[in-house]
């Protein structure tokens, strides 16, 4: 039921339910509101935290505009939200996989299984990826090496000139600036280690055992059934899902700090916005700009979010 | 016709069902790979991962996991500090501001629900140049207690969110019975709200736990003290070693992993109800 609306004369009467969320509105508004509207005023300031505080119009705005890494971040984050939403496959896959898996005893165990690996926390799965892309010691480079691929990399690149592998040097996946991004695809492989699994498997399940056995009685293949059962419903389910993943990828800082620490690589060039004001603010002393960073990041991901809720009606 | 392809598809269900598994395991395979070198590398010495980085390599070097866990267990102390206690506070302020919005529409209550849904759109990340200003004007830089006030205010939306509609679908006439009898809010909200709110309040507790264990950026820019040191950041410091003692490191790698799977195994099915709840909500 929803709240019941109190007549104005009667909410003497109900004064106390204010004292419910009293304690919320002031740790709210101080911990959250308080900060976000002193960011927005310190944008347009020229600030470094303490006495120096001047006013400067649009300046921090227009130094971002004609900050050649600004854009180099955002390019990044985009280019790793489209990276994050194919990296959903993998996940959706696995739970049609798991959704077809006959003997409801096997269903669970898989569920188990495919679960556990996800509940190692984040900063450790990055550090592990961390010590995947060693150059020597890591698991990539020695599993390219014993299985040939390197020699096979080292040719190609000698036929396309990329001047990045060779058959003598082990490749510096976080060190090399041709690199790097592609350390930022592959990470995580086999990008099934995803809560989204659970969300999506839960879905499925939710389909009739009545529609899978008039189906069957139609002659109808695995395949048909994929595609006139189980995709028009995983395909709804991306498209809500699909804004959360590029506003989580804007928003994530760490991945890149943990990999290729606050500078965002060799050159900057996976620099993401995120980070880019971590640098900003806490080793350049620019708080003054990394707040219009972050009035910036609001800022699309306010636009994003009202998107996402339109999709989102539109299906309903 | 109907019969010919009832025979038909036996053969392709036999092939389709095999390569379904196969595709389960190798995918399996693939995701098990870090946690499986993980633990076996935690038990060599630097001198058995030179020589075989992978392989199993005996007799095991147990000693890694002791000196791990005289690393790693002030760390997870400080972490276990600000987790459970920004869980228990956002519960407590949650549940009684979703009571709130839930049984009455007063003066404000629509002004308040559209300053928490903003809120939810907020990016955690961009308040932080400010809020590190606020705490250090408020000195609660380098204290845990900055990051228990700022993760539950930060996790407050979502949990108001969950609990408001639990609150909701109460049966009314619980809180009508009361009403005849003369009970205030204070009453209902003791005796109905909180006694009921048990798995909905558990499903919400263990999502805002992860995320507060998990925090990394706050903590980074909060704490200068490595004594006050939250896992997150000192899983980062064990990794930027100079000299690199890759046993040890495993080691205090699964340490900090393992109060976060115990957990999550004990509370899988809340952890779960959490997640769709969210997902529907979002």
């Amino acid at each position: 039921m929803k709240a019941r609306k109190i007549p104005l004369n009667k909410v003497v009467y109900h004064k106390e339910i204010y004292l419910f969320v009293l304690p919320t509105v002031l740790l709210v508004g101080l911990f959250a509101y308080y900060p976000a509207s002193s960011g927005l005023v310190h944008s347009f300031y020229r600030w470094n935290g303490a006495e120096i505080s001047e006013y400067r119009g649009l300046a921090n705005y227009r130094e971002l505009l004609t900050d050649i890494r600004f854009w180099t971040s955002f390019k990044v984050a985009l280019l790793l939200g489209l990276v994050n939403v194919l990296k959903m496959i993998p996940a959706l896959a696995v739970a049609v996989l798991i959704h077809r898996v006959r003997s409801p005893r096997m269903q669970y165990a898989y569920r188990v299984l495919f679960v556990t690996p996800m509940v190692i926390p984040m900063v450790v799965m990055i550090l592990m990826w961390k010590f995947f892309f060693e150059p020597t010691s890591g698991v990539l480079n020695q599993a390219l090496r014993s299985s040939g691929l390197l020699d096979l990399l080292a040719r190609a690149d000698a036929w396309f000139g990329w001047g990045v592998f060779s058959h003598f040097a082990n490749p510096a996946w976080l060190g090399e600036p041709a690199l790097a991004f592609s350390a930022l695809i592959i990470w995580g492989f086999p990008w099934v280690g995803t809560f989204a699994v659970l969300t999506y498997l839960a879905r499925l399940q939710g389909i009739g055992e009545e529609i899978y056995e008039s189906a069957d009685i139609d002659g109808a293949s695995a395949w048909t059934k994929f595609l006139y059962v189980e995709l028009p419903l995983i395909l709804s389910m991306v498209r809500v899902n699909l804004v959360f993943v590029i506003i989580a990828t804007l928003q994530d800082a760490v991945l890149v700090l943990l990999l290729f620490g606050p500078t965002g690589g060799p050159g900057g060039v996976v620099q993401v916005p995120a980070l880019f004001m971590f640098q900003e603010a806490f080793l350049m002393l620019h708080f003054g700009k990394a707040c219009a960073i972050g009035v910036v990041l609001t800022a699309i991901m306010f636009v994003l979010s009202k998107l996402n809720e339109r999709f989102v009606r539109i299906e309903h | 016709m109907a019969y010919q392809t009832i025979i038909d598809r036996k053969p392709s269900t036999y092939v389709a069902r095999a390569a379904k598994h196969t595709a389960l395991w190798l995918a399996l395979a693939f995701a098990f790979l870090p946690l499986f070198l993980m633990l076996n590398i935690s038990m060599k010495s630097n001198a058995q991962f030179y020589t075989s980085p992978f392989g199993l390599t005996l007799p095991f070097t147990w000693s890694n996991w002791v000196k791990a866990s005289a690393i790693v267990t002030p760390y997870l102390a400080n972490t276990a500090v600000v987790a459970i206690s920004s869980t228990a506070m956002t519960l407590c302020l949650a549940l009684a501001a979703g009571y709130f919005f839930a049984r009455v529409h007063v003066p404000l209550s629509g002004f308040l629900w559209q300053a928490l849904v903003f809120l939810m759109m907020l990016p955690a990340i961009a308040n932080l140049t400010p809020l590190f200003i606020l705490l250090r004007d408020m000195k609660l830089l380098n204290t845990l207690w900055a990051l228990i006030f700022v993760t539950t205010a930060m996790g407050e939306a979502f949990a108001i969110f969950v609990l408001r509609n639990f609150i909701e679908e109460l049966p009314q006439e619980l809180f009508e019975a009361a009403e005849v009898d003369g009970a205030g809010h204070f009453w209902q909200f003791s005796r109905i709200v909180v006694p009921l709110s048990g798995p909905m309040a558990g499903a919400v507790g263990i999502m805002h736990l992860l995320r507060a264990w998990n925090d990394f950026m706050l903590p980074l820019v909060v704490l200068r003290d490595p004594g006050k040191w939250t896992i997150t950041l000192g899983l980062m410091r064990l990794d930027g070693e100079y000299v690199k003692y890759w046993g040890i490191m495993m080691a205090g790698y699964a340490l900090s992993s393992i109060p976060i799977v115990v957990l999550f195994f004990l509370t899988m099915r809340l952890f779960i109800r959490g997640l769709t709840e969210g997902a529907v909500k979002g």
